[in-house]
């Protein structure tokens, strides 16, 4: 074996120096491509073959380079070299089994290089031929799940999730890889979940199972029965569910905590701005770039588990405590064997940096809240494409938990308290992270600060509408949840009431720009309903009888904002055009609102008259608000606590095929060849026999 | 074996026809023979035979030795006795019964044999002695005095004769002594031990809490010796055997045949009773009991071995079937003291409080198991933690913690079968009708009908069509459902648009329901990141039973139940042991003379030295968290809780608090309680104070307090709630 790795490191260093020298591996696949059995002349031909260290860029731009006649001519010897790497794959010869993973991959990629127009069918008959295709790929699939299920070495297993991740992302669009079918057929569903179950190889495959089966998932999800999303809603093995939290968890803690290293980087002195951007040059853009990209694989995991998965929402509030242990060092309990997340491009050893910057308020943390913080990264600049993809996915999740009623009961339970330290982007007129300080409290205010954070933060001329929507929709999910149940939140609610009147003042003053590409009316009303649900539903949610006095006090103290909303959706529904419709839907909502104050103004004016006050205190105000309710009527609205419930199909299908072709691209990307270097399994194996 | 129980009524009928004595207590006389002989049998069938236990082969073995030993009585020779006695390992075990037979004869015929009572006459005045072997038979004799003689008797006939009495007391009562018996086994000499052992030996077959129980109990009470002494090794010993879990029942076949021994040994054991001339061994009793518990114990750890052994046999391969007895609950209880370790590490109570909470979430996973709560008093699984109840209670350096544990209830938790787990979010519609009480359907027949419906459909978006939108689907049907506390809520959209006519509502209304709803809430405690536990014990137990079980995968189950228990991790509860028994004393001795008093002991489990549970005292928090929370008075706390001064509700609570606050006062005063600040006094919810923390009686003090001046704490608040106007 020895002798092969030398002879293979010998060679390879001839060949980067003298081009014309050809290796011998180059000079098989040369017979390969020629019109004769190769194993006519050499009756070991391919076990031969096979010991040789691929080389994988010959391979490919050979299979690239072929045309359309030729390929008729030596398609039996494709089919046969694909014949015979699926049986290598059944080989005790470990080396055999690395270099038929990587020569599959060559194949896979140079054939769909090739025929980036072709259709499926071509690509299949190329590879395997028609009438042994089903066979061909049954084989390839039973062997790979038995190399993932068995106790082999773990560098061949991440081989194999490569060759896999390989071929699903070999088309940019995933339901356009015909070969799926036989991963449908042949499902390796299985055996992701038993690497997902075990602590060791979650930690080392992890990232790359929970890709995967994201992206299988995708396969044809709305023309067909996807077998991967009919088996992923049915898991309710615990140990398993948890352990594509912790991957998903993981991911993104490490993120987050880049992006945090990132940021105090910047805010440092000057020395430390000097260094990096010393250091930028080399690294921190691309590096930060990436991680964004591999997220979004990550958060589509996230998404699928959520949303198909009616189990995993336990996952998430499913706190781990080991997970903390970097941040309790002085916690004696054993680390859990902690393994660097496989391949995930920025991999730090996370769990090895003892001295990591972590805020002290960090305690137990769960899936819930390192996805909040993250989410609150994302949304922070919406500018950058996958930035914007990352934050809509993250409001649609939030969503996909809103409605869930056992999301909401932890998200809602008094007893679980958590401190959660949202980012919150540096404006001009605040200051940044005032509030080190935050109380614990339940997880849902997180969501709603997140929320209100969004509301305050994205008011610019490119209008992130579709997010606002989302956004909107959420505290009205998590609204009923809590008029339904009865739930008294202890929240500062006129943060939110005072963002949702700023947000209504900011669709009036830029009606004209937002009216040419959205429906404006639309957003507004949800905003109304928000207000209408407390003005007519106040009893059942809010925590004390002065929050309802201050939601009458905030409205009549932004009374003009509610009269000009009336004067513009009057003008606009009295006209005719597109916009008649939502806009008198939207008079019609703020009946209420404009009978409060219609109904108050004049007696606060009066009291004011009274009193000779020119400037009334709040504390007056509200005093005006408590002694005038009995004579104030309000108009019962219909369906305020109820909700359109969020569904893929027809309306986010177009978001989510994007999504997936650009995380096919990016994941096909990072599957690079390099991340298939054979130097350390040869080596691994060498000492293995 | 436990099944001796219900064979016991024959006995009495048994044990009068031979012409003893037993005058008074038939029943309380029958049982030692009706148990102690399945006993010998069993160590001498695996003893000498190595044998599966037969029915036939022990009830012969046990005849034959009782007739043995019966020949030798009537020969009336105290030699002859200890010549039957030596060969075989049955037969001191079969004198025993002899033995106090002879003794019990006393009061009825005097003193028969010459030699006997001369022997006697040797050591003790005839007459006492007579008096007190008429104790033993007596009525009123029970475990305490059992207890207390086995302590203060140096005569190991007397030693001898408890041990086996101590078979047909009620397990309970003796359960109740189980500290004192496991003390007296570890530190007194080693008659008293062997006459103990058996008795302990045999529960521990019986049952795997006991088992535990005495386990642990000789663990702690073992931990201060030193190591170099032997009676040190004793306990140990007993401990490990128990721990190895060999003193299992030797399997089903043999389980059940005591039972039908039962009717036939009482026959023959009292028929050996009468034996005149047993006395003889007064000459030399501790020879010969030491011996025959020597023989005991021998036997009883190579029936362990043999059962070993036998394991690989076919005959007896059922019980090898049978999961390790013990290791589940060691395992349970093990990882809440891990989880009490882990969190006295962190510093801030509201750490400790989250990780509290991820920790019994990892806990769950591994629930249901044949594990149980020892505080609580029915058998039961524990099925799930609810986790987010936890919390922790205050305390400085050490982190006791309080959780609930969801429990099914089952006949016996040793035979029962184990729950099913049922996931975590099955529950979600039974929350849905959380706060819609009384509506139609019980939350019960919701969650039966939804654990019915399959968990996916193939249809894309079915999977997650339910929650919230279940919920409004549910809403209109509990509407026509019209339950009257719907109406005082706001009324919901629905209703308007079945109506289609603009509802008007008035402002004022919705204004007024809020309040009126906030002032109706029971008066709750605010959340204290620094005192998490207030605001949990403040919550009526009641509403937190029927809260949690609404939240419980579980909670629809008829014979679900919820307990609680403080975990104590770096405590030595032995003391707060000692102290219940002392308080559960005075309570019977109170309520037999019907004192108006009022105590509530509270039961504490005692894991090691350094360890334990407690039964939290139902709906009470303490004084100092009264204090803190209500920023009042005790009397105007009374007043806010209870009403004014004059309502039945009010009464009954100060009555409730003058009772209980006598009771105390008269505890402190007699035990010397110390370190009595309002930390460590609870009040419930019925006017009741509670003392806990019994950590400082006698004469230990706080380190820095050396003295307390006060012989009870009666500060002018209790006396301003105790006193009228």
């Amino acid at each position: 074996m020895s002798q092969v790795e030398k002879k293979a490191g010998l060679l390879r260093r001839t060949s980067s120096s003298k081009k014309p020298l050809k290796e011998k591996v180059v000079l098989m696949y040369d017979e390969i491509f020629a019109k004769e059995d190769p194993a006519k002349n050499n009756p070991r031909f391919w076990d031969e073959l096979f010991l040789m260290k691929v080389n994988l860029e010959y391979l490919e731009s050979k299979l690239e380079s072929v045309d359309g006649e030729e390929v008729q001519r030596i398609q039996d010897n494709i089919n046969s070299l694909f014949h015979h790497c699926v049986q290598a794959l059944g080989e005790e010869h470990q080396i055999k089994v690395v270099n038929a993973l990587q020569t599959l991959c060559a194949l896979f990629r140079g054939v769909h290089q090739k025929n980036k127009s072709a259709s499926g069918f071509d690509i299949i008959n190329m590879l395997m031929g028609f009438d042994k295709a089903e066979q061909r790929m049954k084989d390839l699939m039973e062997r790979l799940d038995s190399l993932l299920c068995g106790d082999g070495s773990e560098s061949l297993k991440s081989l194999c999730l490569k060759l896999l991740l390989c071929l699903v992302t070999v088309t940019d669009n995933i339901s356009q890889n015909t070969i799926l079918e036989y991963v449908m057929i042949n499902s390796i569903f299985e055996a992701i979940l038993q690497i997902l179950s075990d602590v060791s190889s979650r930690g080392q495959h992890g990232y790359d199972s929970v890709v995967l089966l994201a992206l299988l998932v995708n396969y044809r999800k709305y023309e067909s029965v996807n077998p991967y999303i009919v088996k992923l809603s049915i898991v309710d093995d615990e140990p398993t569910l948890d352990g594509m939290g912790m991957v998903v968890h993981h991911a993104l803690t490490e993120y987050n905590r880049q992006y945090k290293d990132k940021e105090e980087e910047n805010q440092g002195g000057f020395f430390s701005t000097l260094t990096s951007m010393v250091g930028s040059m080399f690294i921190a853009d691309a590096d930060e770039k990436l991680s964004v990209q591999t997220n979004e694989a990550i958060l589509l995991a996230l998404y699928e588990a959520v949303h198909l998965n009616r189990n995993f929402i336990t996952v998430l509030a499913q706190s781990h405590p080991e997970m903390d242990i970097p941040t309790t060092p002085t916690t004696p309990t054993p680390t859990a064997p902690t393994t660097p997340l496989g391949t995930t491009p920025p991999s730090l050893d996370m769990m090895n940096n003892p001295e990591l910057p972590l805020d002290p308020n960090l305690q137990t943390s769960n899936l819930l809240i390192t996805f909040l913080k993250y989410a609150s990264i994302v949304m922070q600049d919406t500018k950058d494409e996958h930035r914007l993809n990352s934050a809509r996915l993250c409001l649609i999740i939030l969503t996909c938990i809103a409605e869930d009623q056992y999301a909401d009961a932890f998200l809602h339970d008094d007893n679980m308290n958590f401190r959660v330290n949202l980012h919150r982007m540096p404006m001009r007129h605040r200051k940044k992270a005032v509030d080190k300080n935050i109380p614990s409290r339940p997880l849902v205010c997180a969501v709603l600060d997140l929320m209100v954070e969004f509301i305050v933060t994205h008011m610019m001329k490119d209008f992130p509408m579709d997010l606002y929507l989302r956004c909107v929709q959420i505290i009205h999910k998590l609204l009923c949840y809590q008029k339904k149940c009865r739930i008294r939140l202890h929240y500062t609610w006129r943060e939110l009431w005072s963002a949702l009147i700023n947000l209504l003042k900011f669709l009036l003053s830029n009606e004209t720009t937002l009216l040419a590409k959205h429906n404006i009316f639309h957003l507004a009303l949800l905003v109304v309903n928000l207000f209408n649900m407390f003005i007519t539903y106040g009893d059942t949610f809010l925590p004390t009888s002065n929050s309802y006095d201050e939601l009458y006090y905030e409205i009549v103290r932004m009374h003009q904002v509610f009269d000009n909303l009336y004067c513009m959706v009057l003008r606009v529904s009295t006209n005719v055009g597109q916009w008649k419709e939502p806009a008198s839907k939207v008079t019609h909502s703020l009946v209420n609102v404009r009978a409060i104050i219609n109904h108050f103004n004049p007696k606060i004016e009066s009291y004011a008259a009274v009193n000779h006050i020119s400037q009334l205190s709040e504390e007056q105000v509200l005093e005006v608000v408590r002694s005038n309710y009995d004579t104030l009527t309000l108009k019962l609205q219909d369906g305020l606590d109820q909700f359109e419930r969020y569904s893929e199909q027809p309306k986010e299908a177009a978001f989510f095929k994007e999504l997936v072709r650009s995380i096919s691209l990016n994941v096909r990307k990072n599957v690079s060849l390099n991340t298939l270097s054979q130097d350390v399994l040869l080596k691994e194996f060498s000492t293995i026999s | 074996m436990e099944d001796t129980e219900p064979e016991l009524p024959p006995s009495p009928s048994v044990s009068s026809s031979p012409s003893l004595s037993l005058p008074s207590t038939p029943s309380s006389c029958g049982p030692p023979q009706a148990v102690t002989p399945p006993l010998c049998v069993i160590s001498e069938a695996a003893g000498e035979l190595s044998l599966v236990i037969d029915a036939e082969v022990a009830q012969r073995a046990c005849q034959e030795v009782l007739q043995k030993v019966k020949l030798t009585q009537v020969d009336g020779d105290g030699g002859d006795l200890q010549n039957g006695a030596g060969p075989e390992t049955p037969a001191p075990l079969a004198v025993k019964p002899l033995k106090i037979r002879e003794e019990s004869d006393d009061p009825e015929g005097p003193a028969p044999g010459s030699v006997k009572s001369a022997r006697r006459r040797q050591r003790h005045n005839p007459s006492k002695q007579s008096w007190l072997l008429r104790l033993f038979e007596s009525k009123l004799f029970d475990v305490s005095m059992a207890i207390s003689y086995l302590h203060n008797s140096k005569e190991p006939g007397v030693q001898a004769y408890i041990g086996n009495r101590l078979f047909s007391f009620l397990h309970e009562e003796v359960d109740f002594y189980l500290p004192q018996l496991l003390n007296m086994y570890i530190h007194m000499d080693e008659d008293v031990g062997d006459a103990i052992k058996p008795y302990v030996v045999h529960r521990c077959r019986q049952s795997i809490s006991f088992s535990l129980q005495c386990a642990w109990l000789l663990g702690a009470y073992s931990s201060d010796m030193h190591i170099s002494t032997q009676r040190h090794s004793r306990g140990t010993k007993l401990r490990k055997l128990i721990l190895s879990d060999e003193l299992k029942p030797a399997g089903p076949r043999a389980r059940r045949d005591p039972l039908t021994l039962t009717p036939f040994c009482p026959v023959a054991s009292p028929s050996a009773g009468p034996g005149p001339l047993g006395g003889e061994h007064g000459l030399s009793p501790s020879k010969r009991t030491h011996q025959r518990s020597k023989s005991d114990a021998t036997v009883s750890i190579s029936l362990s071995s043999n059962l070993k052994r036998t394991a690989s046999n076919p005959k007896v391969a059922s019980s090898q079937d049978e999961p390790v007895r013990l290791a589940p609950q060691r395992e349970f209880i093990k990882s809440l003291m891990g989880i009490g370790k882990r969190l006295a590490t962190l510093p801030t109570k509201e750490q400790k409080t989250q990780r509290l909470i991820s920790e019994l979430s990892l806990l769950n996973h591994k629930l249901p198991a044949r594990v149980w709560l020892p505080t609580a008093a029915f058998d039961h699984h524990v099925v799930r933690v609810p986790h987010t109840q936890a919390v922790v209670l205050n305390s400085k350096d050490k982190a006791p913690y309080l959780i609930y544990v969801e429990v099914l209830e089952c006949e016996n938790f040793e035979t029962s079968s184990i729950p099913i787990r049922i996931p975590e979010n099955r529950i979600r519609s039974t929350r849905s009708v959380e706060n819609l009480p009384d509506c139609g359907m019980t939350a019960d027949q919701r969650a039966g009908s939804f654990s019915t419906v399959p968990n996916y459909d193939n249809d894309d978006e079915a999977w997650s069509v339910d929650d919230i939108g279940e919920l409004q689907v549910e809403l209109p049907e509990i509407h026509t459902n019209s339950c009257d506390n719907i109406s005082q809520f706001s009324v919901d959209s629905i209703t308007s648009l079945e109506s289609k006519e603009p509802v008007f509502i008035a402002a004022g209304d919705i204004r007024r329901r809020l309040s009126e709803q906030l002032a109706v809430a029971p008066t709750t405690f605010k959340r204290d990141p620094e005192d998490p536990s207030a605001v949990a014990l403040k919550e009526p137990w009641e509403e937190k039973v029927r809260r949690i079980r609404e939240g419980s995968p579980y909670g629809h189950l008829p014979n679900w139940r919820l307990l609680s228990v403080i975990v104590k991790c770096g405590d030595d509860l032995r003391q707060e042991l000692l102290a219940f028994q002392v308080l559960q004393q005075l309570k019977s001795i109170w309520e037999q003379e019907r004192m108006p008093l009022w105590i509530k002991p509270y039961k504490i489990l005692v894991l090691s030295s350094d360890s334990g549970m407690i039964e939290p005292v139902m709906n009470a928090v303490s004084l100092h968290q009264v204090k803190k929370q209500s920023q009042l008075s005790l009397l105007d706390y009374f007043l806010q809780e209870h009403g004014a001064p004059t309502t039945e509700a009010y009464l009954s609570a100060q009555r409730n608090f003058v009772q209980s606050c006598a009771g105390y006062s008269l505890i402190c005063y007699l035990l010397q309680v110390k370190d009595r600040h309002n930390g460590n006094i609870l009040l419930d919810a019925e006017g009741h104070i509670i003392h806990i923390d019994f950590g400082f009686i006698l004469s230990s003090s706080p380190k820095n307090l050396g003295f307390e001046t006060s012989a009870f704490k009666l500060t002018t608040e209790f006396v301003d709630v105790s006193s009228d106007g």
